[in-house]
Order: structure tokens, then sequence, then C-alpha cells
């Protein structure tokens, strides 16, 4: 454990030594949230809300959504993706640590230099500048655990596409359908209720909502009674165990490739 | 009790055979035409604790594979393999902490850290006590002045450095074996010398046992009682390494550029040489690339001295460089039975 952790710091103090990054993912940030207000603003013109959502949830859906988006990305594909590529995965079989919890380790680590640097500045932007009201209630306060749950989905998302690697020795197809997959049926990029009835019901039964939807739902509607808003989280956690089970069963697989057939 | 058995090791790769251009690259996406690579081919050795054994061989001999298979990172096609009585394959995690390893192309230290980090990191995953960990860097800061170091971020440093810091922190953990696959290469010749020097402590302080695989001759004779010669995945050589030594050691290999040179200056020059010499004499012409002329020497029958004088003395020679002979010269000489 203490190994993970001190990877984990490690991976934290990178982030931090490149803080020019920061500066331009926020820059990104706030054109991309000028961009939806007036985007969205036009859209709510003549009526109050779509879809049973109103401009002001809305709003903070989307762009919550984009900072969300930024934190919840682990990089987990690349990273392994280009240690097997050049081979440096040989170092850290080497070392006595898992190598699934050594890749989360690492993207928990740069997740966190986001997580300070990115939401609040996203958060005092959209109280001070936007004016957005938000809603307080007990949604908010497992909004935390739900953020790190969705970040564990969304990892085992990526170090699979990271493992398929060892098969195809390339990954940049393989990482780009997956992350439309996730942009989409996640409902990062517009909320699941824009979505027709049926697919809607598709879609929740899926892993890729636990990785926005929920969390963005206990934000922007978090008064919802206790029975609703844990049932939601549970879900949650029971993709999670999924997930972790069916990506180190894969790994068992996948490094064989690497141990029979070299490296 | 050895530390480390190997017998009847094999590892067999399965290699698509490529074809040429893009119909190739086409019909090889459906193509079945495997070839197996004897990579390590039936080997078997065994070593004693505190060893410094060195691993040599041209490339593609199977050196790497061999490490590989040791350090539990490749699975064995066949054969048995134990490091401390367990298999590294089957222990990958639990082995690890008994181990150290140096990829020479590789570093395990932190790219974007400064050195410290990459210490601290590597202490908390090994379980290193603070206590231990306080001495083993006092030990490493006295040894290369690895203090001066600790602010500076790995990706500033130079190669030498770097690959200072990176065998010291595969000792850091205090482990009983240490494998170092190509420490030296591409460094000059100072830092390989503080290098050779730093790994000998280092065995010596610790009773570390060192597997060291190398492309340098220099490394071999500077630091192994023991070596063995491997090619295309089998044995050629296991043994001490004096008669070895006698062998490369002796041998040099004298550079010729020779002024207004021709078809007849070779003629003249193996002329002379063997009437001056004598015909069992150990000097041999043997190559001609780009005007410059080979003399093959054995220095237990002829001093080189007397050969470079000679030459100097009857031909216009413009320039003159002396190399030792190469790893490839060595197995083919020990092909040739040189080890009898």
């Amino acid at each position: 454990m203490r190994g993970y952790l001190a990877l984990l710091r490690g991976a934290f103090m990178i982030g931090l030594i490149y803080r020019f990054g920061f500066l331009f993912i926020i820059i990104g940030n706030v054109i991309y949230m000028g961009v939806a207000y007036y985007l969205w603003h036009s859209i709510y013109d003549k009526t109050e809300t779509i879809n049973g959502l109103t401009f002001n949830e809305t709003f903070i859906y989307v762009t919550l959504g984009s900072t969300v988006f930024i934190l919840l990305k682990t990089y987990a594909d690349w990273i392994i993706s280009h240690e097997i590529e050049d081979g440096s995965i040989a170092v850290y079989l080497t070392k006595p640590i898992d190598y699934q919890f050594y890749a989360l380790s690492i993207s928990l680590g740069s997740m966190l230099t986001n997580a300070v640097a990115i939401s609040v500045p996203t958060v005092l932007l959209l109280v001070f500048v936007f004016k957005v009201t938000f809603v307080f209630g007990p949604g908010l306060l497992i909004f935390p655990i739900s953020i790190l749950l969705a970040f564990l989905i969304s990892y085992c998302f990526d170090y699979f596409t990271g493992l398929i690697m060892f098969y195809t020795e390339s990954i940049w197809g393989v990482s780009v359908t997956k992350e439309i997959m996730i942009t989409v049926f996640s409902g990062a990029l517009i909320p699941l209720q824009f979505f027709p009835e049926a697919v809607q019901r598709v879609l929740l039964l899926l892993p890729f909502q636990a990785i926005y939807h929920t969390p963005l739902m206990l934000i922007t509607r978090p008064n919802q009674d206790w029975g609703t808003l844990l049932s939601m989280v549970g879900v949650q956690a029971f993709w999670v165990v999924v997930m972790f089970v069916a990506t180190r069963l894969f790994y068992n697989q996948a490094i064989k490739v690497l141990r029979v057939a070299g490296g | 009790m050895s530390l480390i058995h190997i017998e009847n090791l094999n590892k067999h790769f399965k290699i698509l055979n490529r074809h040429p251009g893009l119909g190739g690259a086409i019909r090889d996406l459906f193509s079945n035409d495997f070839r197996f690579v004897k990579a390590v081919d039936g080997i078997s050795f065994d070593i004693a604790p505190g060893e410094i054994v060195g691993y040599i061989g041209p490339n593609g001999a199977g050196k790497s594979t061999t490490i590989k298979m040791m350090t539990g990172i490749l699975k064995p096609t066949s054969g048995v393999i134990q490091v401390n009585g367990q298999s590294p394959y089957d222990n990958r995690v639990r082995q690890a902490q008994i181990m150290g390893v140096v990829f020479g192309q590789r570093t395990q230290l932190w790219w974007d850290l400064p050195v410290i980090e990459s210490f601290k990191i590597l202490k908390e995953i090994y379980r290193v006590d603070q206590k231990t960990f306080d001495e083993h860097m006092a030990l490493f800061d006295e040894l290369v002045d690895l203090g001066k170091l600790y602010g500076q971020q790995v990706r500033t440093l130079s190669l030498g450095q770097r690959m200072l810091c990176d065998i010291t922190a595969s000792f850091l953990h205090n482990p009983q074996i240490v494998f170092l696959d190509e420490p030296t290469i591409g460094l000059d010749v100072s830092i390989k010398a503080k290098i050779r020097t730093v790994i000998k402590e280092l065995n010596q302080a610790r009773k570390t046992t060192i597997i060291l695989t190398t492309h340098d001759l220099g490394d071999v004779e500077a630091l192994c009682q023991r070596i063995i010669i491997i090619d295309k995945g089998k044995i050629l050589y296991d043994g001490g390494i004096k008669k070895v030594n006698a062998l490369f050691g002796a041998y040099r290999t004298l550079k010729l550029q020779i002024d207004g040179f021709d078809e007849s200056t070779l003629r003249a020059l193996e002329e002379k040489l063997g009437a001056h010499f004598g015909p069992e004499n150990g000097v041999s012409l043997s190559e001609v690339e780009d005007h410059w002329t080979d003399i093959t020497i054995d220095q237990a029958r002829t001093p080189l001295a007397d050969v470079l004088s000679f030459v100097m003395g009857n031909f216009p020679v413009s320039d003159v460089r002396i190399v030792e002979i190469s790893m490839e010269k060595v197995v083919r000489k020990v092909y040739d039975g040189a080890l009898g």
C-alpha cells in the first residue's frame, strides 16, 4: 500500500512540475464554458424547460461535465500502451508490485493534480462569472464518492484499452473508438435525458452512464431521497467490482503474449 | 547451495515470416508462415552466492532472453529455472523483492522528477526501512557523489550519471542478486571505469551476486571471476576468466593507413612481415577496408611494439589505430577451439 501511495505521490508531483499545462487547460475550459453558455442560452430562448431540465440545470450539467471529463481522463491506455511499445513495462515487471494497481496509482496521482487545478477555478467561474445557482442537497455529500467510483470505472475502460496493445501493437484506433463510445454513451456530450426513451433504457444498463451521468445527476439534482442516491452509487460500485475483476482476468491473458512471445 | 539453478532451459519464439513490399504486408495479414527461433537452446548452469558472472556473447545470442527468464518476465518454453529455490515466473512479485535489475537501455528512475524522488519511491515499493535507507544513501553518496544529483531532474542527467543512479538504485533494497544488462552501453571510457569500480565495491560491501551482460570485454576483464559465453542460444564456454583472458587479452589489432596504398603494397607488406617475424609468429594480415590494413597480433608471441616499429620503418604509414579484439572475434575463436 505504501508503495502505491508513493507512486501516486510521484505522479501528483509530475503534474505540478508541468504547471503551464494547467494554464492552457483552464483557458480552454473557459472558452468552452463561454460557448456553451451562449449556445444553450439561445436554445432555451423560447422555453423554460427542455426534457425536464431547466437552463440552469443543463448549463451546470454541460460545463461541470467538461470538467468532470478532464478529471476522469485517466490516460491509462496511453501510459500502458507506451510502456508496452517501448518495452519499459519490463522494468515494472521486475518490481514487487501489481501492474493494475501500479497503473491506477499513476492515473490517480495525475487526476488529483487536475482536481485541484481545474475543478476549483471552474466552480469559481460558474458561481461568480456565470452566476449559476447550485442546488444544495444530500446528493452533493456523496458526489465525491461518486466521482471516485466513476474514476475507477473510467480507469478500467482505459486499462483494458491499453492492454489491447499486447495484441494489436498499435492503440490509436482502439483508443479513439473507446473515447467516442464513452463520450456519447456516458452522457458526457449531452445529457442522457436527450436520448430517445428506448435508447436511454439500454444505456442505463451499461457501465458507461456510471462514469458521467451518475455524478452529474447528483450535482444537478441533489435533492433526492437517500434511497435513490445510494442506489445510484451502488450501481457504480457494482460496475467497479465487475470491471476490476474483468480487466484483471484480461491482464492475466494479455501478459502471456509478452511472457510467451517476448517483448 | 547455488543461488541460481538452470537446467536444460529453452526459450523458443514463434515469428511470422514477413514479406517485402505492400503486397507482402497485405499477404502477411493472413499468413501462417511461422518459423521458430531458438533464442535459448538447452542451457544449464549454476551460480553461487556472491559471484560476479559475466554473461557475454554477440548481439542476438540469447543473453537478454536468459536474463528476462531469470527475472520472471518471460516464461521458459521448457526446462528448469530456480532463483533462490523458487521459480521466478510463478512467484514474480515475491521474487522481485530479492532481485535488482538494470536494463542499460531503459531506466527505473522517474524521468520528470528529481533523482531523490525515485529513490524515495523505490524505498516504499521495496519497503526499505528508514535506517537502512539512510545507510544506503550515505554509501551511494560516498561511492558516486549521489548527493549532488538529488535535486536534479532525471531527464537532465548525462547518460553516465543516470546509469550510476540506476545501478545504485538497484542495490537500494539490498537484493541477493543484481542483474545488469549492458550497464556500460554507450558510455565513455572514464565513466565506464567509474561504473566498474562502483559495481565491484557494491559487490564486496553487500556480498551481492551480480550477473552482468555486456558487449565490452573490458567490463568482463575488470569485474568477473567467471564468464559464460553464449552464442545462438547455446553455451560455448563456462568457466574461469583466466583462460579466456589469455585469449582476448593477448590479441590486438593494429590498423594502418599507408600512403599510396594499392594491391602491391598489401602483397609487399605480407611478404616482409612473413620474412621478418617468421611463419609461426602470431601475426596475420586480416582484412582490408577503406584503405585501412588490419594486422592481428598475438602478443604472447610477438610484441605489438615490434610490429609497429617494423612497419613504420618500412612503409609510409600516415595513420595508426590499435583496437582490442571484438566480441565477435572472441566467439569465433572459441568456436575454432581456442579454449580447448
